[in-house]
């Protein structure tokens, strides 16, 4: 039977005349990855920076490199600069690595950098804005950038996958582009990017692979079995529920916390919601522990704050309410709400104490953490009505909601003020749940004037403190990223940033 | 004499057919158009929900660049007045020009639609006919029993079973190779069990017809009246079935390009509804009536020529 359908499979590939991958010399080592975080709909095809978030393919593939990246704890380290020095608050004065090459040979100098920059900036939407640059200046291995105003976190901007440094000079052709990394991009199109080693590459590790193959798979059925019938060296994004059938000794697994945190803000516009005990009720009524263990399959860790806790200013740096059903009933029975109908539900001034949770499909946790919490608050007498639609921009809009639950990733470069300044500071874009906190505004304008990390660390372990304090979101839990792997496979480890996926180091034993 | 009145009445036919794919483009442009508007959030939207959060002067200039800021009949009327000569505009996400991101995909589209199609052909004709001519015996039973089954399945499904048997446990075909195969088979599994049906009960009805029993008793063979009249007759039904699938095929199948990572149009399409891509989506709607109304005319022309007794815009 065997033989005969690989007769038929034969003569369709004949037929077709399209066989299947096609190898190329046997001697190349060769490293096959597929993603589902790679493709249209991720608006990162391409390698070019300064377009879209093509950034995130140059930095994650190993094509580009940044002035500084992240460590494990997302700090800052140099990386294509050597040093800085922060001249004053609005200069920064930044010294190239003298031995730094782009992949056609081209020393990185500060002219080039400077080129970089400025095609950046003229050209990348987000960038200029986070930046705040007024001038650039190059001299030999030294560039120079001064800011309009008060940039404390300008270092982690440049650090975003948009600063990737590349040969300005040299252009954009078929979506690829001259970087620096450990490879270099020889074939882009909107499902695969090939890729082979940068020969130039100026790092003190030399790429190990001859070729990577970047594939994006984006049905989750389909990236579990080509794992499964070794087609790929390693992958990213499996469903959870795939995960565990490469528990056993033949896959390897690298897992890491993300700042990507599962959060529901109260809104403050709701009656029943301004007051602090009914707030705190519910916060101690959502059980993060068994959510994370159950719902997410282990994929997820309960967060205490917004922040993870290989952050310096996350995780136990700052406490929250713990599970506590009985103390939630007793806060809501103190402001007053008490199931005097035995109907199951609290009730106050003849009205049952129902809420609008909205949230939205498309990040497959957040229909799963409105489920819990719906069960979760069953229990304390709350009725919580789900609305779960990825139409959720309409109703934020209009105002139908009590409580807006979303994904969002808090410090992308490692910096914490990104996330009060969009989130918690009073009219902040996405401060969903209409937060007003004057000790916020106050932290927020010392932490727009503070430089230096342990200093910013400490002013956002007290805003953050703050949120809790005054009950105003809930976070049930950080994402845990896993990347699994055959067991040959050597330096292809989950960072928590999300950046860097594809290193020098990367090997195949 | 006869033939050059046959020639104008082809060419007459032919005209007004183009002439009538002009309001049908129309409509179902400016009906797209409407849809896409009361869809909820826009490109804009979509490209910074990535970002976390982008503040409103970047959408809003985003917006004004792309000119969503404009009045729904006006940005229709910009992406008509440039249709018109010739100019389908960028897509809104990538950047690229909507005709070249469309000609790239095409080839991966028509590839996997002509040998599915011709996969479909190859086995439902023998199949259907064997069925037929073996009516109610173990042979038919079992071609009706698969047919059944391969009709009842969704194509995701199949492509799922079909990778789990032919890769993970025969390991005879690659997952992710780009090879046409598996998503051919997949597509042909649903489609020859279509037309097996189909075929077995043309050839049935065929064969119960005076001029087959005629040809018995003047002692004609049983495989020339297959071959020769039978299945003559049961081409027009086959030929319409595939203008049909022909249609739909050409429109990508966006859950076995999705399922086996094939770079056609149909996943191009599902990508740009979701990412709200007003321009690729209107070119892809263009692209389907253009490609219906052609193939329901060739199948036309081809019933004339297969049995002249047909008028022109009818199927029997």
């Amino acid at each position: 039977m065997k033989k005969f359908l690989a007769t038929i499979c034969a003569a369709g590939l004949l037929f077709t005349g399209c066989g299947g991958e096609k190898t190329s010399s046997t001697n190349d080592k060769t490293f096959t990855y597929g993603t589902v975080a790679y493709g249209v709909a991720m608006e990162n095809v391409g390698t070019n920076p300064h377009e879209s978030y093509s950034g995130w393919s140059t930095l994650r593939y190993g094509i580009g490199e940044t002035l500084f990246k992240f460590n494990e704890h997302m700090e800052l380290e140099a990386w294509l600069a050597e040093s800085f020095e922060q001249v004053d608050d609005f200069t920064v004065k930044i010294k190239i690595n003298d031995a730094a090459k782009f992949s056609n040979g081209k020393k990185v100098d500060g002219a080039a950098v400077k080129k970089c920059l400025e095609a950046l900036i003229a050209n990348h939407d987000r960038a200029p804005r986070d930046l705040k640059i007024s001038s650039i200046e190059a001299d030999g291995q030294f560039v120079t950038i001064k800011s309009a105003e008060k940039v404390p976190a300008l270092l982690n901007y440049l650090s975003d996958p948009y600063g990737c440094i590349i040969d300005v000079e040299a252009g954009v052709n078929d979506n690829i582009v001259v970087g620096t990394g450990a490879y270099k991009a020889v074939k882009v199109t909107d499902t695969q990017i090939d890729l082979v080693a940068n020969e130039n590459y100026w790092g003190a590790v030399k790429p190990k692979m001859d070729k990577v193959i970047v594939k994006s798979i984006t049905d989750g059925d389909t990236l579990t079995m080509a794992m499964q019938n070794g087609e790929l060296d390693a992958v990213q994004g499996l469903p959870y529920s795939s995960l565990q059938l490469f528990s056993g000794d033949n896959y390897k697994i690298s897992q890491v916390e993300t700042s990507r945190v599962y959060q529901a803000a109260f809104n403050f516009k709701t009656p029943a919601l301004q007051d602090l005990n009914v707030r705190r009720a519910i916060s101690m009524a959502i059980d993060k522990e068994n959510f994370c263990k159950v719902l997410l399959n282990g994929n997820g860790t309960p967060a205490i704050g917004a922040f993870p806790a290989n952050l310096t200013f996350g995780g136990d740096k700052v406490h929250a309410l713990p599970y506590d059903l009985d103390g939630a009933k007793k806060l809501l029975s103190d402001s007053g709400w008490n199931d005097s109908d035995g109907d199951g539900y609290v009730d106050k001034d003849g009205k049952n104490l129902e809420l609008r949770w909205l949230t939205y499909t498309s990040r497959q946790e957040l229909p799963l953490l409105a489920e819990a919490a719906q069960a979760n608050l069953k229990k304390i007498g709350v009725k919580l009505n789900v609305n779960a639609t990825d139409n959720y921009k309409t109703f934020l809009k209009s105002g139908d909601y009590d409580i807006f639950s979303k994904a969002i990733v808090t410090a992308p470069t490692g910096d914490p003020e990104y996330y009060f300044t969009s989130h918690i500071v009073p009219g902040a874009v996405d401060n969903a749940g209409f937060y007003d906190s004057e000790q916020i505004a106050t932290l927020e304008d010392e932490l727009h004037n503070t430089f230096g990390a342990a200093n910013r660390s400490e002013l956002a372990i007290k805003m953050s403190q703050q949120v809790l304090d005054d009950c105003a979101l809930i976070y049930a839990s950080h994402l845990r990223m896993s990347f699994v792997m055959k067991p040959n496979v050597e330096g292809f480890t989950a960072h928590p940033s999300d950046y860097y996926e594809i290193r020098p180091e990367l090997d195949k034993k | 004499m006869h033939s050059s009145v046959k020639i104008r009445g082809m060419k007459k036919y032919f005209l007004a057919r183009l002439i009538q794919l002009i309001p049908i483009l129309f409509g179902i442009t400016f009906l797209t158009f409407g849809m896409m508007q009361f869809a909820a959030g826009d490109a804009v939207d979509i490209i910074y929900e990535q970002a976390g959060s982008v503040a409103e002067e970047i959408k809003a200039a985003k917006r004004a660049e792309l000119g969503l800021d404009q009045p729904f009949l006006i940005q229709y009327g910009r992406w008509l007045g440039g249709i018109l000569t010739g100019d389908m505009g960028k897509s809104f996400i990538s950047g690229k020009e909507v005709f070249e991101t469309f000609a790239d995909k095409l080839p991966a589209t028509i590839e996997l639609m002509l040998v599915s199609i011709l996969l479909t052909i190859f086995i439902a004709t023998p199949a259907g006919i064997l069925a037929a001519v073996n009516q109610n015996r173990l042979i038919d039973y079992i071609i009706r029993t698969l047919s059944f089954v391969g009709n009842s399945m969704p194509n995701f499904f199949t492509g799922l079973l079909l990778i789990y048997f032919l890769t993970l446990k025969l390991n005879l075909l690659p997952i992710i190779g780009q090879s046409v195969v598996m998503p051919a088979l997949t597509l042909t599994i649903a489609m020859g069990a279509k037309y097996t049906r189909q075929i077995r009960a043309v050839v049935l009805e065929e064969l119960d017809k005076p001029y087959v029993m005629g040809a018995r008793s003047r002692g004609v063979s049983e495989l020339t009246i297959l071959i020769k009249s039978v299945l003559r007759s049961t081409l027009i039904m086959i030929i319409t079935l595939l203008a049909l699938s022909m249609g739909s095929l050409l429109g990508g199948t966006a859950i076995v390009e999705t399922i086996f990572m094939w770079d056609g149009v149909g996943k191009m399409a599902v990508d740009a509804i979701l990412m709200r891509d007003y321009p690729l989506i209107q070119a892809y709607v263009v692209w389907m009536a253009i490609i219906y109304v052609l193939m329901n005319l060739v199948a036309d022309l081809l019933y004339h020529w297969l049995d002249p007794r047909v008028r022109y815009g009818e199927s029997s």
